[in-house]
């Protein structure tokens, strides 16, 4: 498979602090990765290697099967990126900022920066001194940076910073409507409904380390409703739901039974009322579904 | 090359949209209009009595009312004055990038960062030098326009040498500069150098080897302080050069490879 980002045992130190330690990322190329993490996780700091911008205290970064760095080299021409708090020269115009990256980036197209200011909205704002600009308007701008020489992938530290929630549905279809190019996206967020809805594939780094990847089928596991019934018999409620042809699975941690069936889902009156006639009157019951942020609080060790 | 004038481009673009252009040359024009305003005041003894701590200064700087005065005033204005104007600039130019945290937008571009280093220096040292003949062109006006004597096209011929040639010393010095906006990340760092460099070439000075410190030698370029040919020598303009391509090199070297984490 082609990887638009790949590391291997990439690494950050300073000193006896881990910032980064040895994440193995592969991100496949048309790909919308979400890359969470708390703050201090290490995204960041991932982000700053992978752009070249941080020297690794080892391993090894590949975008587009390139090699990033030493001395800053990469693919930069196909990549955009957005990183932490977007920027820009306060004295000049949104559209002298977005001039000096067309230049930069060596494009020979001038209407890029007209087209990229359409479609970021920004046009209102393109002859305003960009030190003027609302926190949402400068988050435009620093996205229209990245989207201004429509690279093939996109890293994106926090995209949703800064924005009214019409701007946050807009720039989600953005970035969707991208991928369905064919763009390759890698967004941090703290907004995990937004990663929930937009990314096919979610990495979790907590102390530097890539703890978990979540791929769709596991992300559309989690979405998924259960029954969670508790007994002060486990053992014989969960006989007496496997006798009635309920998938009854013991979860130990919760000291529960977990019901993925939609029968029991729909009727769970009907489990309590077979529980009871089994003699095993439960002791709670009830539908839940875990989101991801549940479950990123939970692995991240917020929620116990 | 491409790349390289497209950073030049920028950088000139950013100079041109800010006020730092502007209010550095009123700034540094004051050295023209100061030295004027003493020539006028030695013009005329009796005024300058009665003129309090100016006429005194102008007194002890000076002494006469004449072109050799006035363009040995002029350089030396331009060699320390330059020191302090001149760092101001280079670590506008390199500094903003920090305090406007606008750094991490020209790191991962395909214009390479020694392209856009390279574009900064020739900004700051068109920019300086640029300031260096304005001021000496409006030295040369208000000279006129005040009319001291002793003027002579051998005297313009040495002055000019004397003055911009102080200027382009002072000027060879700033990547020190830039090194100190680079490394502390933002404008004091860069400040404190500046004046750190003028209060030891002070003493360099002083103490009789100025002409082995750099920060010392194009005050004493400038004729200020006595004949060039018994201040310094060859060794001199050597040490100037060599601080320029340390300063260069490491400048370079910092942007290639440090981490960047703002």
């Amino acid at each position: 498979m082609n990887y638009a980002i790949e590391t291997s045992g990439l690494s950050k130190f300073y000193g006896d602090v881990h910032a980064v330690d040895a994440v193995d990322l592969r991100v496949g190329v048309g790909e919308i990765y979400g890359f969470l993490g708390l703050n201090g996780a290490g995204k960041t700091t991932t982000i700053r290697v992978l752009l070249g911008m941080i020297a690794p205290s080892a391993g090894s970064a590949c975008l587009l099967e390139q090699a990033v760095g030493p001395d800053g080299r990469g693919p930069w021409a196909r990549v955009g990126h957005l990183v932490e708090s977007p920027s820009a020269y306060p004295d000049l115009t949104t559209r002298e900022n977005l001039e000096i990256s067309r230049r930069l980036h060596g494009m020979a197209d001038a209407g890029a920066v007209s087209r990229v200011i359409e479609q970021l909205s920004l046009s209102p704002y393109a002859d305003r001194k960009a030190g003027t600009l609302s926190m949402g308007n400068l988050q435009r701008l620093g996205l229209a940076r990245a989207l201004l020489h429509r690279p093939e992938l996109l890293i994106l530290d926090e995209p949703a910073n800064g924005l009214d929630p019409a701007g946050v549905v807009e720039i989600r279809e953005l970035l969707a409507g991208l991928a369905r190019e064919g763009v390759t996206i890698l967004m941090s967020s703290h907004i995990l409904t937004e990663v929930d809805r937009l990314a096919t594939r979610i990495g979790i780094i907590h102390q530097g380390r890539l703890i978990e990847e979540l791929d769709a089928d596991t992300m559309e596991e989690l979405r998924a409703q259960r029954l969670m019934v508790q007994a002060r018999d486990l053992s014989a409620a969960q006989t007496a739901l496997t006798a009635a042809g309920y998938s009854a699975e013991l979860d130990r941690a919760r000291e529960s039974l977990v019901i993925k069936d939609a029968r029991a889902i729909a009727a769970p009156d009907e489990v309590a009322r077979l529980l009871v006639e089994a003699g095993t009157a439960p002791t709670r019951l009830g539908v839940e579904q875990e989101n991801l942020e549940e479950h990123f609080l939970r692995l991240t060790g917020v929620l116990k | 090359m491409k790349y390289f004038t497209s950073a030049l481009w920028a950088e000139t673009l950013k100079a041109r949209c800010s006020k730092v252009p502007l209010i550095s040359a009123i700034g540094f024009s004051l050295a023209a209009v100061v030295d004027g305003l003493f020539m006028i005041i030695l013009k005329d003894p009796e005024a300058a009595k009665q003129m309090g701590l100016i006429s005194t200064k102008a007194q002890l700087m000076a002494g006469v009312a004449d072109w050799p005065t006035f363009f040995n005033i002029l350089g030396q204005a331009i060699a320390v004055g330059g020191a302090i104007v001149f760092a101001v600039i280079t670590a506008w130019v390199f500094g903003r990038e920090f305090s406007d945290r606008t750094v991490k937008e020209f790191l991962a571009l395909p214009t390479s960062r020694g392209a856009i280093i390279t574009a900064k220096f020739v900004v700051v040292a068109a920019w300086t030098m640029g300031l260096s003949l304005l001021v000496f062109g409006l030295g040369l006006v208000i000279g006129n326009a005040v009319d001291i004597p002793g003027w002579s096209q051998d005297l313009l011929r040495s002055s000019t040498v004397d003055v911009l040639g102080a200027a382009v010393l002072t000027i060879l010095l700033l990547p020190f500069v830039a090194l100190a906006a680079s490394l502390g990340r933002g404008y004091l760092p860069a400040f404190g150098w500046a004046i750190l460099t003028v209060a030891l070439a002070q003493i360099a000075a002083v103490m009789g080897w100025g002409d082995w410190f750099p920060w010392a030698v194009p005050a004493l370029f400038s004729g200020a302080a006595g004949p060039r040919a018994e201040l310094l020598g060859l060794h001199s303009l050597m040490v100037v050069g060599l601080a320029c391509a340390l300063g260069l090199a490491a400048t370079y070297l910092w942007w290639q490879k440090a981490d960047q984490t703002r």
